[in-house]
């Protein structure tokens, strides 16, 4: 047996059985007894006069105590990070966690090529036979490792672009390799239209077995971006086994949480982190739907807690400035939160994107913009800072620069409604009422194609938009149903009360618009449209009527009260169901009556008064 | 619109009534089951071999029953909330409608106790409706599977988000289903806004639509209709419901026949003097009667019964009001209306008393809180107009005028109001109309006729005003109401048109009742004056004088015979 041999030391025969000292090592290592390893492999390696793979585990017991130098200069100094792949790997990686990045560079890139070549070509070689050796690794993963590992220290580099190949590379050659996936994913280096052709073109059939492919394909597809576009809430039925499993839970939850049902993604995101109460990918949904629904202090809980027991996981500090930022009013000190959060990892971009809201919501707009610009640089492939970006220029009237990062967006993501309706209403505010139109309906169309029965009120200003879109191009009736669409999903809204009492003045229906004009005070007195478009109406309306029904039962002869022209000036600033509007009146009040007829009503007057004199 | 030959079955109808009484109470409706058992208890008896057997339980129900025990008891201890989640995933029907409607409750009084302690200006209802719309959109989702009680808290819950037309049309399929949910009913009734709607109304044709018709009569101040149709309800067995007895009070109330209201209104009390639900019309009747003693009674004896609950609050705030002390009643209502924020009268009554203390702007505020309460309130509209009239906004004041003459078209106090608005405006031959019309529908006041006068005297139509006078110097003296100056400047403004028209013995007439009146003495005796000067001119002599002695105007032929110019000082006069 080749393990066996009899070393001959001077102090007599030694019988040692090295593959059992090697499996030794690796209990100690399974056991986590690190120390204890290193001393056994060390000496393996001795009595093995230097073999490969007794260096190997030596290298990987020096990586596990963190002798990180250690490790690499063995490897480096056996020359084994030349021959076999695995070795380099490790070395690599001995520097990467130093954070020696260029060093680590170095060494994957030396020999790379021969590595790639394989070992087959090695069998000439016959006195490198000593350095071969199977680490328990097929070939392929361990490019894929390298492969990894190369796309990491260029993200850290801030090479994204190579970043991103290294790790397409990486799941190319393995395609079980999760963490690569995952990276791409989360840090937003694709496009969902790319993501999509990565997946596709994976070779899943070559390297998994039949029956996995599908597994393998659909579990990859629940973790595509979602942000793109509303989706469809069902699990595939090939996952049903798996429907129970936490990741598939939490994609539902997002899936929700993009669809704008807060409620829904809540009671998942609750139940999920019941049974796993850290569970890594839930937790930032969570934290995002107690924003929305402004529980603060379950957030509250949950930001100490997390502190207390996850210091260094940037969820943790994210948690805490999301919490400063629902309650309201701390912004400088959810800001100071978020950007530890934002220290911790560079690549975490919920918290990127929570430190330009609380500037936006502050009107500090150029601070919100740079926050954005950096998430924008950071997360390439989503469309969401873009957006935001978009959002801050049209807050400061750069309609221009808005339009144009709307359309960035656009091109990123041509069918998140999100971006429609933003597209809209810059539209809207250059007066291109057509377009506006039309990038309206196509988001109104996509958001009903998910949602069939009622839209989330979060599509409410998107109704009023349409509504007001509707009324400038003269089509009253839809202008109302819009209004009215929108007063369902959001019954005491000032706004849209305003807007419908103003559709029904422009159709002259003044009773109705009197109506509305005074629900709409009733809710928020110190609208100044309402006020002045209320006593024009009063005004109006009781020009234009008779004192009580039946006045027109005594014959009269007046001609009917011709009414005033007067011109609507442009109702500015409809983003988010805002009406504000002058309104220019032209010509007079309402005119005198012309004519005093003689009236019969005198005439019967004196029927009655006659009857005194007898 | 009501057949009001149908007779009821009063057996079934009291058998009925007594398996809903029970399905209300089982589900906390405890209001509706307090009516319920009024009408029951007006009914005969029934014999013990002939009471109804109850609806049995659904089986899923029986699994829950555990659960809903003990929400019904959270409940009756007014735990809400703590009710609701002990229902959260219940199924049956019955316990479904429990979790919601305590889920409503609880929201309805957290939001009571939220109010702030000054009723000043109240919040805006914004951010109080979330949870209704989370509720309404739970309800929303299973519509298909509601029974008729979830369906009625369903039309609840959007009447409340102002959604009337759904709310119509949850509550229609709720009475259907239930039709002895008066509840239901009543919100129904809440959403009627005229007697159109009343008719296009699809409702079944079951008993309880007579009541509920006479409750809509009455709310849409249709009261001769409402009599009649509680004259037939009591004609069918209901002659002892306390209900139907206090409804017809109101209805006399609303027609301003204040002594029938006044009578069944004390014998209600004398029945029952534990019963405090319609005293606060009562006191209204006894305030506008000035009927001090018997309103201090009254409010010391409900306030002996219940100090807190609204009805008391509105007498002892009337009381106060009557006395002239109108800072403690003011008071009163507002703890009535933090009580119960929905109580109309309350709001009006509160407003009317601002309007005394003259503070202006709270007075829009408590009448537009009654508006939104119930926008059929003719007396907060009318009062609104009274406070932009003093706010000097004129088209408000006259739209405001205009719909509370809508609500009630034959109320000649609303028209004279309006003729006034126009009258301010200018708009002199709207006025006319307005003052016309009241004067047709029997103004009780007596001053439209001599507001005729004055307008067509501005637009120089003399020959109407000259009647208009004439015929308002009558009424003065028939009705026996002096107005002491209107009357001068009437017979001032004959005297004055007779003279110009030649007709000197009318002329006369009025000539001499001016001097009657201290501020129009000169002038009356300079009439007087050219008169005799006049006459003398035409040659008339003692005859005349004996005429006037007598005070009638004598019609003498004028004859032309020319006579010397007897001078004025010449004539004597009689007094």
């Amino acid at each position: 047996m080749a393990g066996d041999e009899i070393m001959d030391s001077g102090f007599g025969q030694i019988l040692v059985n090295l593959d059992k000292l090697r499996t030794l090592v690796r209990q100690y290592v399974d056991a986590h007894q690190y120390s204890s390893a290193l001393f056994w492999a060390d000496k393996v390696s001795s009595l093995s006069n230097g073999e490969g793979q007794d260096v190997y585990w030596l290298a990987q017991c020096m990586f596990l105590t963190g002798q990180y130098h250690r490790a690499s200069h063995l490897i480096r100094s056996k020359k084994l990070d030349k021959k076999n792949a695995a070795c380099r790997y490790l070395a690599a990686r001995c520097h990467a966690e130093v954070r020696e990045w260029q060093q680590a560079l170095h060494i994957l890139d030396k020999l790379d090529l021969e590595a790639r070549v394989g070992p087959q070509v090695r069998s000439d070689d016959g006195k490198d036979d000593k350095l071969q050796f199977d680490c328990g690794i097929p070939q392929h993963r361990v490019e894929s490792s390298i492969a990894l590992m190369r796309g990491k220290i260029f993200e850290s580099l801030d090479n994204r672009d190579q970043a991103t190949e290294s790790y397409r590379t990486a799941l190319k050659l393995d395609v079980y390799c999760e963490e690569a996936f995952q990276l791409l994913v989360s840090h937003h280096m694709l496009t969902a239209q790319e993501e999509r052709e990565l997946i596709e073109s994976l070779p899943f059939a070559k390297q998994c077995p039949e029956e996995e492919v599908e597994l393998v394909r659909l579990l990859y597809e629940t973790k595509l971006k979602k942000y793109d576009k509303p989706r469809e809430l069902e699990i595939p039925t090939s996952l049903d086994p798996l429907h129970e499993n936490l990741d598939v839970v939490v994609n539902q939850a997002e899936r929700n949480y993009y669809n704008c049902n807060f409620r829904t993604a809540y009671k998942i995101t609750s139940k999920v982190l019941q049974q796993d109460p850290y569970h890594n990918t839930c937790l930032p949904l969570h934290i995002a739907c107690l924003t929305e629904l402004k529980k603060t202090t379950e957030l509250f809980y949950l930001g100490h807690k997390l502190v207390d027991l996850y210091p260094t996981d940037p969820v943790a500090w994210f948690a805490v400035g999301c919490y400063y930022l629902t309650v309201g009013g701390k912004h400088d000190v959810a800001r100071r939160y978020l950007t530890k959060a934002t220290t911790l990892n560079r690549m975490f971009g919920p918290a990127w994107l929570a430190f330009g809201h609380s500037f936006a919501e502050e009107a500090e707009h150029d601070q919100a913009m740079a926050a954005y610009f950096t998430a924008a640089q950071l997360m390439k492939g989503c469309h969401l800072p873009v957006l935001y970006i978009g959002l801050e220029y049209g807050m400061t009237n750069n309609l221009k620069l808005a339009e144009r990062f709307f359309k960035q967006a656009l091109n990123i993501a041509p069918e998140d409604p999100f971006v429609l309706h933003e597209m809209g209403v810059v539209a809207f505010q250059n007066g291109d009422l057509d377009t506006a139109e039309k990038y309206f309906m196509d988001a109104l169309e996509k958001v009903q194609a998910i949602e069939k029965e009622m839209l989330t009120e979060k599509w409410e200003p998107l109704l009023n938009n349409l509504g007001h879109v509707c009324r400038k191009l003269g089509r009253y009736e839809e202008s109302l149903t819009y209004h009215r669409q929108a007063l369902v999903l959001c019954p005491q809204n000032p706004s849209t009360m305003a807007a419908i009492g103003f559709v029904h003045s422009l159709q002259s229906h003044f009773d109705m618009a009197i109506d509305y004009f005074h629900k709409a005070l009733g809710l928020r007195r110190d609208d100044t449209f309402s006020v002045t478009m209320l006593a024009q109406t009063i005004e109006l309306y009781i020009g234009e009527m008779k004192p009580y029904e039946g006045a027109e039962e005594l014959p009269e002869k007046f001609e009917g009260i011709p009414l005033p022209e007067y011109n609507v000036a442009d109702v500015g600033d409809v983003k988010l169901g805002d009406v504000t509007a002058e309104l220019k009146l032209e010509g007079d009040g309402p005119m005198m009556l012309e004519s005093w007829g003689q009236d019969a009503s005198t005439s019967s007057l004196d029927i009655e008064v006659e009857m005194e004199d007898s | 619109m009501a057949d009001l030959k149908e007779k009821v079955d009063l057996k079934s109808a009291k058998k009925e009534l007594i398996v809903a009484v029970r399905e209300c109470r089982d589900r906390g409706l405890v209001q509706t089951a307090k009516w319920l058992t009024e009408q029951s208890a007006a009914l005969k008896p029934l014999e013990p071999g002939e009471f109804p057997a109850f609806p049995t339980d659904t089986p899923d129900f029986l699994q829950e029953y555990d659960a809903y025990n003990v929400a019904r008891s959270y409940y009756d201890v007014r735990e809400y909330d703590r009710a609701a989640h002990v229902l959260r995933d219940c199924g049956s029907q019955k316990a479904y409608f429990l979790c919601m409607y305590s889920r409503y409750m609880g929201g309805e009084k957290k939001r009571g106790d939220a109010m702030a302690d000054s009723l000043g200006p109240l919040k805006a209802g914004q951010d109080q409706c979330g949870w209704l719309r989370t509720l309404r959109e739970e309800l929303h989702q299973k519509e298909s599977d509601l029974d008729g009680y979830s369906l009625y808290l369903y039309g609840v819950v959007l009447r409340r988000l102002g959604l009337q037309q759904e709310a119509i049309t949850a509550l229609l399929s709720a009475i259907n289903k239930e039709p002895l949910h008066w509840g239901a009913w009543l919100e129904l009734a809440m959403l009627i806004n005229d007697k159109a709607n009343l008719v296009a109304l699809s409702v079944p044709n079951h008993w309880m639509k007579q009541f509920f018709l006479a409750h809509c009569y009455l709310e849409l101040q249709m009261n001769e209709d409402a009599l009649t149709q509680l004259q037939g309800l009591a004609d069918k067995g209901f002659s002892l419901s306390t209900w139907v007895k206090a409804q017809t009070a109101n209805a006399y109330h609303n027609m301003r026949q204040v002594e029938p209201a006044v009578d069944l209104l004390k014998q209600l009390h004398a029945e029952d003097p534990y019963r405090l639900d319609n005293m606060d019309t009562l006191s209204n009747l006894l305030y506008v009667k000035e009927m001090r003693a018997e309103l201090s009674h009254l409010a010391h004896s409900v306030c002996q019964v219940d100090k807190f609950r609204v009805e008391t609050c509105c007498v002892i705030g009337n009381y106060y009001s009557l006395r002239g002390q109108h800072e403690k009643a003011v008071l009163y209502f507002q703890r009535a209306l933090k009580l119960n924020p929905n109580y109309l009268s309350a709001w009006t009554l509160m407003g009317h008393e601002y309007m005394e203390m003259k503070n202006t702007s709270a007075a829009i505020q408590a009448y537009r809180h009654a508006i939104e309460v119930n926008r059929r309130d003719y007396r907060a509209w009318y009062g609104l107009g009274q406070t932009y009239e003093i706010l000097k906004m004129p088209f408000y004041c006259l739209y405001y005028y205009r719909q509370a003459h809508q609500l009630r078209p034959n109320d000649s106090r609303m028209l004279m109001a309006l003729g006034e608005c126009y009258e301010k405006l200018d708009r002199l031959l709207e006025a006319i109309k307005c003052y016309w019309r009241a004067y047709s529908v029997v103004d009780q006041e007596g001053m439209a006729l001599v507001k005729l006068a004055k307008l067509h005297e501005l637009i120089k139509e003399d020959q109407q005003a000259a009647a208009f006078y004439t015929a308002f110097v009558q009424q003065s003296e028939m009705m026996g109401t002096v107005d002491v100056e209107e009357q001068c400047q009437a017979y001032r403004y004959l005297a004055n048109h007779y003279l110009k028209h030649k007709d000197l013995d009318q002329a006369t007439f009025y000539a001499r009742r001016c001097c009657d009146f201290a501020s129009t003495r000169e002038e009356g005796k300079s009439l007087l004056q050219q008169i005799s000067g006049l006459r003398s001119n035409q040659g008339d002599d003692s005859s005349l004088s004996q005429s006037i002695a007598e005070g009638r105007p004598a019609v003498t032929p004028v004859t032309a015979t020319p006579t010397s110019s007897v001078p004025p000082m010449n004539l004597t006069f009689t007094s």
